[in-house]
């Protein structure tokens, strides 16, 4: 034996006492990890090493490692078990990522592992004495205990939490999402290796789910007429079962595959893992594990960190099988393994998992076991098959000489030892599957291995649609009724014999590949359908002679299923049923007895099959044991539906990469040259203020001011039909708009609810330019879309906001400013209020509209965005001149506030109409009809229950949101602030009130509950700055 | 919600790239009544079953289009142009 240094770390003592010399056993052909490379990885805080190719459980393993987690309710010992990342026994936290499969999970150097679920450690865990609790724990004990003291709960939901469950995220993540959340951009994020997440999108006609022969085989045929064709599989490499299976491959000659006949397993997964990556056109995904399939063929897949959506046109399912589960006394302490995890372990690893091995088996399994156990230099103390009067050549043949005890009609009942397994218990089985009493024998050894019959994985099958019903004679689930474009092959039907998986996979792969040719003519394709009849036959052929062979065990097996022991066993010797969430024998028969006896029911109930393995080892025997109790047999009492996803997802593969879309307006670098504090808008980001705004404010008043208005939703409308569109959907009329003018409307639905604002403005007869607000033209885009559509119109919306940058320019010194930059005429009598023109600004092509937004002379202009920052510079300097200053939103939000300008969704809310906005004006019913006309009239007729008010504070200020009462005395609230400034103009708060109609009247009052104290305010509803509009008219 | 969606202009898409658009329904006339009026504003029909409804191609061509669509197992039978069924 080589000297290895993997076990000799330096908890030594231990690893020799329990595993051997160095707890490997000799290099064997198949082997997967190179001895010549170790990998050195942290543990506890500890150095631990194995070599390339192991995973993180088979170097624990070997360096001694037994409990490798605590159960997540009784905090029971749990060691390796199913060696191929399925159950949860193994899950530790890698690097701060919790709940990782360390079975699967590839050591990397200088990985950082920890422990879960345990305090202070793994060997010692304080919590297990919650075990000796359990009996105060029965089946349902949170709705029983806390139903009649919901108060309790409470109070002890949070050291429940700590007790129960799996990993945590680390510390580092969660001050990081909390200084996230703090609004803090800058804050570092944790972006490791294990916390970067992302997705990717794949395409293929042909999706093959399983890497093991049969998918492999279906793989290969379902590429012949040159589909593109992509393999998932969840393991590091191809070959399923055949990398580590043991005995020599027999094939029938009719799967016309009997060449490979005589090769070791092995080395016929090489051979087929080298004919798939030469095939072109086919591509393989491993170590991903599909975890759902959802309608049109999309699968869900999850590979590490990442989220792969695979589209696929036509489904071949060939997710194999799994050794059943064992119910017996303490079938869950650390060194219980099913045959395929001690296998992997062996042949994959090179991991020794003990000195002495009780084999338990129901078919040719344990003999497969056995062999490589012998090869691999372990000893096996007890090798029974549980089958009355099988034949024992065979077994005597592998076994003879070891000193193995070999019976038959033998099964377990229990495991002895407490933290790890040290004997077993077996019992004779009568023709019925019944123990004998009195007949009990124990054995010594280290570890148990469950060679049972294998069950099939259907959970996909089941998501696609097909129906999988246990078939008593073949002890399985059968699989049938397959939606047209989802086939199936291998294990995962229920069928457990090479011969007849490739004949299936060679069917399945060609009714892929011959229905993707539909249509098509040529010899290639007239090959492959008269194969597939060929196949077809001889699968039909194949298939009951496996059936002969198979049917007059598996019908005795049936009646075993739910295990051989009793389930009324002292509290220190559970059989469980569940092992992820913690669920015993006991707790399942009571639950029977309880009423809960329909398989769905009782799954609820008990929470059987609900944790992290999603029912891959309880499936078979909960479903056994509730026919047993129920006295029905296992196909009546059905089974549970299968659900997405097959193996917890973490959320952030689902989540995806962090990313943030934002928005910059073309000059957005020029305002934090400016040092502007910047604000999110929707997706845009949007100056703040650059300063005070007071000075912001006093400029646009007294002298001239710009701001970005880039972010306004901007869309060119054309085609004969839009000022029908346009009539129609805005309440207000364009179509006998003048070519050059401006008009300001307004957007309702059908129930009169206001859905936006903006201005319209005609261009020319049939080419009109709208804006809308920020954040709300995808909206109204689609808004306009949706019209043409419904009503027929030919009209063309294009989106222009990206494409346009904008700024207002506004202020007493306005025309002065743009005088400087502009041949357009600008005066007021050839550019008056609500007018446009197109021409040049600064030489750029500009569309200028004369509005008055901020209650000044102004104008809004709309240029080509990548002249942005060149026409600010240019406004800037040519307004040095007459004080110009930017100003940011707080501003212009004031600014508009004193000429009463709503925003919409701001003063508005989800059921304003236009006449509780106050503008009655802009409804014009004389059209013949226009999106929300029959409403807005029966509002008109029964007057509107709310109107949007000005207030002016006698003293004090109000803000956003503040309560309002009327002002007769007494505590009637008739409604909120929308918004609230102080007015500099004014001198005083002004603000927009949203109260019930008939509440008030000019010139009446409010009172506002501001900061807890009621404040007088006076109704306005003339503008409180200029209310004749003759500024902005100017 | 992984199913694909005919686009009459863009082909066979995932329904992503759609904004769903609610039930298709006729639009009454301004002189209905106002029961009539408030059913076609509010109501629903919400069927289990084949549905008749509007989808907006959000990320393609950006136009409307009718889809028919069994809401039990997002099923899409058809899709097409309004008045092109």
């Amino acid at each position: 034996m080589e000297e290895e240094k993997s076990g000799t770390h330096d908890r030594s003592g231990r690893t020799r006492r329990e595993t051997g010399e160095d707890g490997r056993v000799e290099r064997r052909p198949g082997e997967e990890i190179d001895r010549s490379r170790p990998v050195a990885f942290d543990f506890e805080g500890k150095r631990f090493s194995g070599y390339e190719g192991d995973t993180l459980a088979s170097a624990l393993y070997a360096s001694g490692l037994r409990i490798f987690t605590r159960s997540s309710k009784y905090h029971r010992a749990r060691g390796l078990f199913c060696v191929s990342g399925r159950c949860a026994n193994c899950m530790v936290n890698v690097n701060g990522r919790p709940n990782v499969r360390a079975c699967v999970e590839p050591i990397r150097e200088g990985t950082v592992v920890k422990h879960q679920n345990a305090w202070p450690s793994l060997d010692h865990d304080v919590y297990s004495s919650i075990e000796r609790m359990g009996r105060f724990m029965p089946v349902g004990f949170y709705y029983k205990t806390f139903i009649n003291f919901p108060w309790e709960w409470k109070r002890v939901r949070s050291s429940m939490r700590k007790l129960a469950g799996l990993g945590s995220l680390d510390d580092e993540l969660a001050d990081w999402k909390k200084s996230a959340e703090s609004g803090d951009p800058r804050s570092p994020s944790p972006r490791m290796d294990d916390k970067a997440f992302d997705q990717e999108f794949m395409h293929a006609d042909v999706a093959v789910v399983g890497g093991g022969p049969a998918g492999i085989f279906a793989a290969l045929e379902a590429g012949r007429l040159g589909a593109r064709v992509v393999l998932v599989d969840d393991q590091a490499s191809l070959g399923g079962h055949l990398r580590y299976d043991d005995g020599e491959i027999r094939l029938e000659p009719s799967t016309g595959e009997g060449r490979y006949s005589g090769r070791r397993a092995s080395q016929l997964a090489n051979e087929l893992s080298d004919a798939v990556s030469q095939r072109e056109g086919l591509t393989v995904v491993s170590g991903a594990t599909v975890f759902g399939l959802y309608e049109s063929n999309l699968l869900g897949l999850v590979r590490g960190n990442r989220l792969i959506k695979l589209r696929a046109k036509q489904v071949v399912i060939s997710t194999g099988a799994h050794e059943r589960f064992s119910v017996f006394r303490n079938n869950d302490i650390p060194g219980v393994f099913p045959a395929s995890g001690l296998q992997r372990l062996i042949r994959l690893y090179g991991v020794r998992p003990g000195r002495s091995v009780a084999i338990l088996t129901d078919g040719d399994v344990g003999l497969d076991v056995a062999r490589t156990l012998i090869g691999a230099g372990i000893g096996v103390s007890v090798y029974a098959d549980s089958r009355t009067g099988v034949d024992l050549d065979e077994p005597q043949r592998v076994l003879g000489g070891t000193g193995a005890v070999i019976l038959s009609g033998y099964a377990i009942i229990e495991s002895l030892g407490k933290k790890k397994v040290e004997g077993a218990t077996l019992v004779r089985i009568d023709e019925n599957g019944r123990a004998i009493e009195g007949s009990e024998r124990k054995f010594v050894c280290d570890t148990i291995c469950l060679a049972n019959s294998l069950e099939a994985d259907t959970s996909l099958l089941y998501q696609a649609g097909c129906r999988t019903v246990y078939d008593v004679e073949v002890g399985d689930f059968i699989v049938s009724g397959h939606p047209a474009s989802v086939h199936s092959c291998g294990g995962a039907t229920g069928i457990h014999d090479l011969s007849t998986s490739l004949l299936q996979a060679k069917v399945a792969g060609l009714r892929a590949a011959v229905s993707l040719a539909e249509g098509r003519a040529g010899p290639e394709v007239k090959t492959a359908r008269d194969d597939l009849e060929t196949y077809s036959k001889d699968l039909r052929e194949s298939e009951s002679r496996y059936r002969e062979r198979v049917r007059a065990w598996k019908l005795k097996l049936s009646a075993a299923v739910s295990g051989y022991g009793g389930g009324r066993g002292a509290i220190a010797t559970k059989s469980f049923v569940c092992i992820c969430e913690d669920v015993v024998e006991e707790e399942v028969l009571r639950a029977i007895s309880e009423g809960f006896d329909d398989i769905e029911t009782l799954k609820r109930y008990s929470t059987l099959s609900t944790g992290p393995c999603q029912g891959k080892i309880c499936l078979l025997p909960s479903i056994g044991l509730c026919a047993r109790e129920t006295g029905k047999s296992i196909p009546q009492t059905g089974r549970t539906t299968s659900r997405p996803p097959y193996l917890p997802v973490t959320m952030g593969a689902l989540a995806g990469s962090e990313l943030h879309p934002t928005k910059l307006t073309a000059m957005h670098y020029k305002h934090l040259e400016l040092g502007a504090a910047m604000m999110d808008l929707g997706e845009w980001k949007r100056p703040h203020a650059y300063g005070p705004v007071g000075e912001e404010y006093a400029a646009v008043r007294g002298a001239v001011g710009v701001i970005d208005l880039g972010t306004l939703g901007r869309l060119d409308v054309r085609g004969k039909d839009t000022p029908r569109l346009l009539d129609f959907v805005y309440t207000h009329i364009f179509s006998r708009l003048q070519p050059g003018k401006s008009r300001y409307g307004v957007i309702c639905d059908d129930a009169g609810i206001i859905l936006d604002d903006g201005t319209v403005t005609r261009l020319s007869e049939d080419h009109y330019f709208v804006t809308t607000s920020t954040g709300n033209v995808d909206f109204v885009e689609q808004w306009l879309e949706w019209w043409i559509a419904a009503q027929n119109l030919d009209a063309h919306v294009t989106n222009l906001t990206d494409g346009l940058a904008a700024v207002n320019v506004a202020g007493p010194r306005a025309r002065d400013l743009l005088k400087k930059l502009t041949r357009i005429d600008i005066s007021n009598e050839a550019f008056p209020y609500m007018n446009s023109a197109e021409g040049l600004v600064a030489g750029v092509p500009s569309i200028l509209l004369r509005i008055g937004f901020v209650g000044e002379t102004g104008w809004e202009i709309h240029f080509p965005a990548e002249y942005g920052e060149y026409f600010w510079d240019a406004l800037m300097d040519a307004g040095k001149e007459f004080g110009v200053r930017p100003f940011g939103v707080e501003a212009q939000r004031v600014l508009r506030l004193d000429k009463k300008h709503i925003i919409v969704s701001q003063d508005t809310d989800a059921l304003s109409d236009p006449f509780e906005a106050d503008m009655p004006w802009i409804v014009k019913f004389e059209k013949d009809d226009f999106v929300g006309k029959a409403a807005l009239a029966a509002i008109k007729r029964a007057g509107p229950r709310r109107i949007l008010v000005g207030f002016v504070m006698d003293a004090g200020m109000a803000h956003d949101g503040d309560q309002v009462y009327s002002s007769d005395g007494g505590d009637k609230l008739i409604g909120a602030v929308t918004s609230a400034r102080l007015s500099p103009s004014v001198g005083r708060c002004v603000g927009l009130a949203l109260v019930s109609s008939g509440s008030t009247r000019d010139d009446g009052s409010l009172r506002i509950m501001t900061q807890g104290k009621l404040s007088e305010a006076r109704v306005t509803l003339r503008p409180f700055y200029d209310p004749d509009g003759k500024r902005l008219r100017s | 919600m992984g199913f694909l969606l005919h686009c009459p202009n863009c082909g066979e898409r995932d329904a992503y790239e759609f904004r769903f658009g609610g039930e298709s329904r006729k639009r009454p006339t301004f002189s209905a009544t106002e029961k009539e009026w408030a059913d076609y504003v509010y109501m629903k029909k919400n069927v289990a079953g084949s549905e008749r409804e509007w989808w907006y191609h959000r990320l393609g061509c950006k136009r409307w289009l009718i889809a028919i669509r069994d809401t039990r197992d997002n099923s899409v039978s058809k899709t097409f142009w309004l008045g092109e069924e």
